[in-house]
């Protein structure tokens, strides 16, 4: 009840309790009154639904009145069709937020509402006229009779802006509901009453045979009253003829109600929602092909997906290296998954979810909405994710359920490092949905038209034009995965599809130019171009114009077709451009064709920063707008694509915040540490060749026979080379890290766990060290002396520059106790207190990111930790070289070595 | 120096250990495939050239086992322990009967041919043996092994009436191409059982001489033998089939003895495998390339009308072939049951000669694709048990056309008496759908059963309240 109670104020709730009551009632009543009580007849119609009359709109039975089916009144007997019809966004698509033109949040200039009724769509092109404009595109009759197809009645099909509906309305002169755009482009009065209404259609979706295509020409028609009928076409409870629809009597029991065999009413299958939303096919045996491909499969226009459980090598599709393909279109599909398993009514009892406000002290609330409630009253607001597109009955969005709260993720993802940061930058989608093979728009160019009706449009994974069937070539296409922002403030890389257009525009505020009128400005009223634009667009003079001489590439052109707009009264025609991005959640796949490899993303050509090819043109050298709607977060930008002479997109992860290992470098950082490493070597290749020069032309002192001294017992000889390999080891697994391509033996994944191995070896080995250096107070040789300190500290600075060349002795005496001189102290307080501990810190927060997110996002995240990491890496490999080079200034070049290796320096003083 | 040495070694040996130790303990690398099936299946052996080892003249196959038991002193021996040779299992008790029986091609019938009883010089022309001719055949006698029918390139060697050397064989050329058995060698008699290529199994026909990955994976993408699976020990070949062998006796073979413990990488296919064979899903359909009969009607045979050899021939009756059919699904857990002559039938009802045993009750069984073959068949109409007729030679109805005499004359035969009146009767046979399995890319998929009205498993008649996709498994 827990939704009843949300929706019906209470007097209403008696009434909902009556009317059931009622209906139970008037059923027992009719039981024994019927003449004849009908057999349970075993039948094949729907299992559980009884039969029943259809009305008309009057509530009479059809057969008695010869009118059109009402699904309104025949759903209603038992349904309540009003709060049905009522609680639907799809019958809604808009009406209930109509506002005056470009008043809501980040629409555009034209635009009145938020969904299909006052929402722009570049693709369907067509305008629901503003009211008080005072040029037509299209009235609300004209809005049916086009983007009608798209809508499943009632609303603002049944219903006007003002709340009143359309049948009562007295046409007015120049009134957008009441009216249409006749031939001349000037208003004419619409007769509702004649044309009838077009209620929301149960059958379109209840039915296994619903005739969308017979519903579509019925409103195409303007034959609106029969369009519920018309969907009915494929039954044989009516019949199409010259003079209208006929009801067949032979379908009916006596009592005027439906046989019951005929009676297959039934929840919503991937096939009914496939009519409007996309390419869906249900039966795995029967090879999948694209029939018609256009409007009526929106969604796999838009981005490619198709839904299907069928295996790609097995449907009857085109594709490129098809034997290969042996994985089905959607694992979800496959795996019996329902279009209204996800996207379910949001009241069915089947998905309830405990909503957030039940009392700590219940664990389980039986009081629920019971089934009986729900047939009564199910609730048509269907469970939705979000929408770059539409706003539209935005309270429902992410009301879907997500992959998570279905999909144990920790559960099967035992191979994937860093799991909680994968998951974190990553939607499952961006692996789950890597290429998609539908044909999928890239660009649509209303700037021209191909012919009355079509613009140049292009898709992505076929080189074809506008002409798509089962035969075209598809070769499949990676969507761009750009940033979603999610509503726990994650954004979450996902694979989009983008979509540019270019569309002419008129006047102030601007209106996109009537199809209409784009049609007389391009063709003669034969059907053929206007000679002057012909003349203008034919760059090979064939009379023709072919798709590729069909684009404004000069202002000359641009020119010819803003006059001839012009000409038919358009005031100040110009090209505007726009990218839609569109969301990808389906054809989701698993298993083996999954992206695994690290390689996809951690390289230098990684997969998140390919650029999309969006367009081979740029119409008018408009630099089309990005859109989006707050959905997604364009990492990236609009380049011109070099090789076409149009545009690509190019994602630049790094504005999003995203550091990726292997991928992503500061360029500084990297000269920096070059610039730094090449200096000290060079440094060290001119003293050392100095030396050795120096060396050549004296001859040598005797040597020193000083004492043996034992410098450096076992600990802080193994300490030290230990030090020494891990050290060595992590810079060599830091720099495989940091560029993969160049080390492509390695695995990545392996060696990031080298690296972490290696950095617990040195924190170890580095904590033990200092301990034996405080207990025994060997830490004291570390600390530099202020008395004397600079003195000293200049002193050895000359040697090394001066003494060194002349075989002086060192100016400060390396002993047991004393075994650094002052430039060592000062360089090791410098490496042991700053530059270790910051390696250490940045590292273990790299390591941290899944851990404790939060608190690695507070200093700055990866994208300031990796460089940061790598500079200090620089650092250390030059103090390396240095370090090295400067061991062999002792007595003998190899004598500091060999002390650090046995422990006994020869020939010290 | 040598302390230099020493002190160095030593010192690098301790790094290297600190170093190496915490990584190999840490890290995992990816553990190889766990269980390979190549590694159970047996390694092509160098085959022993025998155009040396053997010299005729070798006049009979007699001679030619005597000449193979010189060296391979047991074969003889071996060979008259297994099926292949007895045509008869060891004595079983089956469900509903007090007396343990045996069961064969030897003494029971099936719905194709019948039986052997009378009709031993066309049937047991695929026996490994020479000359059963009558029921007084000497089984103990080694060289009436026919070692060739196994070994032999089936180039220079076929078998004739009675399990006789085929007319015109070079005995010795025979002896001398002898080697491991080929996919030839096997499929001479089990690919044309029930007298004809293809007839009888629906998973078994000759386009398994040279079969291309989409007939038969093993065969196909892999050139499998088939002693590859069937590996044989003492020349016991595994392998069971419940129309011969109600109860698996000897060593068994399952698709598990190489793909073991967990096949798919998905958990949920996987927890299929508690209901659901192998070969259900992997075997999509029977008869992929060859039609197989489907149906074979006797109560038509004997009449004079366009023959032709997949509809109907005067001998034999009409006759329904069926390509690339659907399997029939059934529980089985192994077993099944069996008609022995002489049972009594219910004439109007199908009598189903060998009903695999297992139901949704019962754990050990799993759903299986079974090739159902129907027919009618004589009985006898006094005492209502199945009839097995004279067929081929002198006297019978493939000579005559005569079922009277036909039965009356096979009575000293078979040991059933004939009471004069004969009618035909429907039955049934069930034959296990094993071989012909399909690459992985075709194996059915989830819809093929599951969320749709008309999904290949009847739910309720197998025992489920409904798709257990929404109803649970058992």
């Amino acid at each position: 009840m827990r939704y009843l109670n949300y929706f019906l104020p209470r007097p209403l709730r008696f009434m909902a309790v009556f009317l059931l009551l009622a209906g139970a009632a008037t059923a027992v009543w009719a039981q024994e009154n019927s003449p004849t009580p009908p057999p349970p007849t075993p039948h094949s119609g729907s299992p559980l639904h009884p039969t029943f009359p259809l009305l008309d709109i009057n509530g009479q039975n059809v057969l008695d009145s010869g009118a059109g089916v009402s699904p309104m009144q025949t759903c209603g007997s038992c349904h309540d069709t009003a709060f049905i019809a009522q609680h639907s966004f799809h019958a809604d698509v808009g009406l209930a937020d109509q506002t005056a033109a470009g008043q809501l949040p980040q629409s555009r200039p034209w635009e009145t509402s938020t969904g299909l009724f006052g929402r722009w769509d570049p693709i369907t092109y067509r305008t629901l006229s503003p009211m008080g404009d005072e040029r037509l595109d299209l009235t609300t009759a004209d809005w049916q009779m086009t983007l009608g197809a798209r809508h499943v009645g009632g609303g603002p099909a049944v219903i006007g802006r003002d709340g009143q509906p359309l049948a009562s309305l007295v046409p007015t002169m120049g009134d957008m509901e009441t009216g249409t755009r006749g031939a001349d482009g000037q208003w004419q009065a619409w007769d509702w009453n004649t044309s009838g209404t077009a209620e929301m259609n149960c059958f379109l979706c209840h039915l296994p045979e619903s005739d969308n295509a017979s519903r579509v020409q019925s409103l195409a028609d303007g034959q609106f009253g029969w369009a519920a009928t018309a969907t009915l076409a494929q039954t044989t409870l009516v019949t199409h003829t010259a003079e209208g629809w006929a009801w067949n009597t032979a379908a009916f029991d006596p009592n005027g109600n439906l046989l019951p065999e005929l009676v297959t009413v039934q929840d919503p299958t991937n096939a009914n929602c496939g009519q409007c939303h996309g390419v869906v096919q249900s039966d795995p045996n029967t090879p999948l092909v694209l029939e018609n491909y256009g409007g009526g499969d929106y969604t796999s226009l838009t981005t490619g997906q198709i839904f299907s459980p069928q295996r790609m090598d097995q449907s009857g599709l085109n594709l490129a290296d098809k034997q290969t393909l042996s994985r089905s279109w959607d694992v979800h599909a496959e795996r019996v998954v329902q279009c209204t398993n996800c996207h379910y009514a949001l009241n069915n009892p089947v998905y309830y979810q405990e909503g957030p406000d039940k009392p700590a002290h219940l664990a389980f609330d039986p009081r629920r909405l019971d089934f009986g409630d729900y047939l009564y009253r199910p609730l048509h607001q269907f469970a939705s994710g979000t929408s770059p597109q539409s706003n539209l009955a935005a309270e429902f969005d992410n009301t879907l359920r997500s992959c998570q709260s279905c999909h144990n993720t920790a559960a099967d993802h035992g191979w994937l490092p860093y799991l909680e940061r994968h998951t974190a930058a990553l939607s499952c989608q961006s692996c789950h949905v890597p290429q998609l093979y539908g044909p999928a728009l890239s660009y649509i160019d209303w700037t021209v038209l191909v012919d009355e009706q079509t613009p140049v449009q292009a898709y992505r994974s076929t080189a074809t034009g506008h002409d798509i069937n089962s035969t075209t070539l598809l070769t499949g296409y990676e969507p761009v995965l750009l940033p979603r922002p999610a509503a726990d403030g994650t954004a979450p890389l996902t694979p989009f599809n983008l979509i540019a257009s270019w569309y002419w525009v008129y006047g102030d505020p601007a209106r996109p130019v009537p199809l209409p009128d784009l049609q007389a400005a391009w063709f003669t009223a034969e059907s053929t171009y206007q000679p002057a634009l012909l003349a203008t667009f034919d760059t090979n003079q064939d009379g023709q114009l072919s798709q590729d001489e069909l684009q404004i590439s000069n202002s000359a052109q641009e020119t010819a077709v803003a006059n001839r707009l012009r000409a038919l009264g358009l005031a100040n025609p110009r090209i505007m451009g726009e990218v839609q991005p569109y969301t990808i959640s389906h054809n989701v796949i698993q298993g083996e064709w999954v992206t695994r490899s690290c390689q996809t993303c951690h390289t230098a050509d990684s997969r998140l920063s390919q650029p999309l090819p969006v367009a081979d043109r740029l119409p008018g050298g408009v630099m089309p707008t990005l859109m989006g709607n707050g959905v997604v977060q364009w990492a990236g930008e609009l380049q011109p694509d070099t090789a076409t002479g149009g545009l690509l997109f190019q994602p630049q992860p790094a504005t999003a915040d995203l550091y990726v290992l292997g991928h992503g470098t500061v360029a500084w950082v990297d000269r920096l540490g070059v610039a730094l490493f090449t200096a000290v070597l060079s440094g060290i290749v001119i003293h050392g060749g100095a030396r050795v020069l120096v060396a050549r032309r004296q001859t040598p002192a005797p040597a020193h026979a000083g004492p043996r001294v034992y410098m450096y017992d076992v600990y802080e000889r193994l300490w030290h080379w230990l030090q020494t390999a891990a050290i060595l080891l992590l810079i060599f697994t830091g720099l495989i890290i940091h560029k993969p391509d160049q080390f492509g033996l390695f695995s990545f994944a392996y060696v990031v766990q080298v690296h972490n191995v290696l950095a617990a070896v040195l924190v170890i080995n580095a904590a033990l060290s200092l301990f034996y250096h405080l207990v025994s107070g060997e830490i004291r040789q570390f600390l530099p002396r202020p008395r004397g300190f600079f003195d000293q500290a200049i002193v050895q600075t000359r040697y090394y520059l001066r003494g060194i060349f002349k075989g002086e002795d060192h100016p400060i005496a390396k002993s047991r106790d004393h075994k650094l001189n002052p430039l060592q102290q000062i360089t090791y307080l410098i490496i042991l207190n700053i530059l270790l501990p910051l390696q250490i810190i940045t590292g273990a927060l790299m390591w941290g990111t899944q851990r404790w997110p939060e608190l690695v996002q507070q200093v700055g995240g990866l994208p300031f930790l990796a460089p940061f990491h790598s500079l200090i890496a620089w650092l250390f490999t030059s103090f390396i070289i240095l370090h090295v080079y400067l061991t062999t200034t002792g007595h003998t070049p190899l004598a500091g070595i060999k002390a650090m290796m046995l422990g006994w320096e020869e020939g010290g003083e | 120096m040598n302390e230099f040495k020493l002190t160095w070694l030593f010192g690098l040996l301790a790094t290297a250990i600190i170093i190496i130790l915490p990584i190999s303990l840490f890290i995992s690398t990816e553990s190889p495939v766990p269980n390979d099936p190549w590694q159970f299946v047996p390694p092509d052996l160098p085959q022993t050239s025998h155009t040396d080892l053997i010299q005729g003249p070798l006049t009979t196959g007699a001679e030619v086992t005597q000449e193979c038991l010189r060296c391979h002193e047991d074969a003889a021996h071996e060979i008259m322990g297994t099926t292949h040779w007895t045509w008869e299992s060891d004595p079983i008790l089956l469900p509903g009967r007090d007396e343990p029986v045996t069961v064969g091609k030897k003494n029971q019938l099936n719905n194709f041919c019948i039986g052997i009883a009378g009709n031993w010089n066309k049937c047991t022309s695929c026996h490994i043996g020479y000359g059963w001719e009558d029921e007084n055949f000497d089984f103990t006698e080694q060289t009436n092994v026919d070692c060739l029918s196994c070994h032999a390139d089936t180039a220079l060697y076929g078998k004739g009436l009675f399990g006789y050397p085929a007319d015109g064989v070079d005995l010795v050329a025979a002896a001398q191409s002898v080697g491991n058995p080929t996919r030839q060698n096997c499929g001479s008699c089990h690919f044309d059982g029930g007298g004809g290529n293809a007839v009888k199994h629906g998973d078994l026909d000759e386009s398994l001489y040279f079969p291309t990955e989409a007939i038969d994976v093993h065969m196909g993408r892999y050139d499998f033998q088939c002693v590859d699976c069937h590996q044989t020990e003492d020349h016991q070949v595994p392998g069971q089939m419940i129309s011969v062998s109600p109860v698996a006796q000897g060593p068994s073979l399952s698709c598990q003895d190489c793909h073991q413990d967990v096949p798919h990488e998905d958990e949920r296919i996987n927890t299929h495998l508690e209901a659901v064979a192998c070969q259900t899903c992997h075997i999509p359909q029977g008869a992929v390339r060859t039609p197989t009969k489907m149906d074979w009607d006797w109560s038509t045979a004997g009449q004079d009308l366009p023959e032709d050899p997949h509809l109907y021939l005067k001998i034999k009756g009409s006759f329904v072939y069926e390509q690339g059919f659907t399997p029939t699904y059934a529980w089985f857990n192994g077993t099944a049951d069996r008609y022995i002559v002489g049972d009594t039938i219910v004439p109007t009802q199908t009598t189903v000669l060998n009903q695999p045993m297992g139901n949704i009750t019962d754990t050990s069984a799993q759903i299986w694709p079974f090739k159902v073959h129907n027919a009618q068949q004589p009985y006898d109409a006094q005492n209502n048990y199945l009839l097995i007729p004279l067929t081929a030679g002198e006297g019978g109805f493939w000579t005559d056309f005569d079922w009277d005499n036909a039965f009356r004359s096979n009575v000293e035969n078979t040991g059933l008496a004939y009471s004069g009146e004969y009618d035909f009767a429907p039955t049934q046979m069930y034959w296990t759908l094993t071989h012909m399995v399909a690459p992985k890319e075709q194996a059915l998929q989830c819809t093929s059963c599951h969320g749709t009205e008309n999904g290949r498993l009847d739910w309720q008649a197998l025992g489920y309240p409904g798709d257990p996709l929404y109803w649970g498994g058992r």
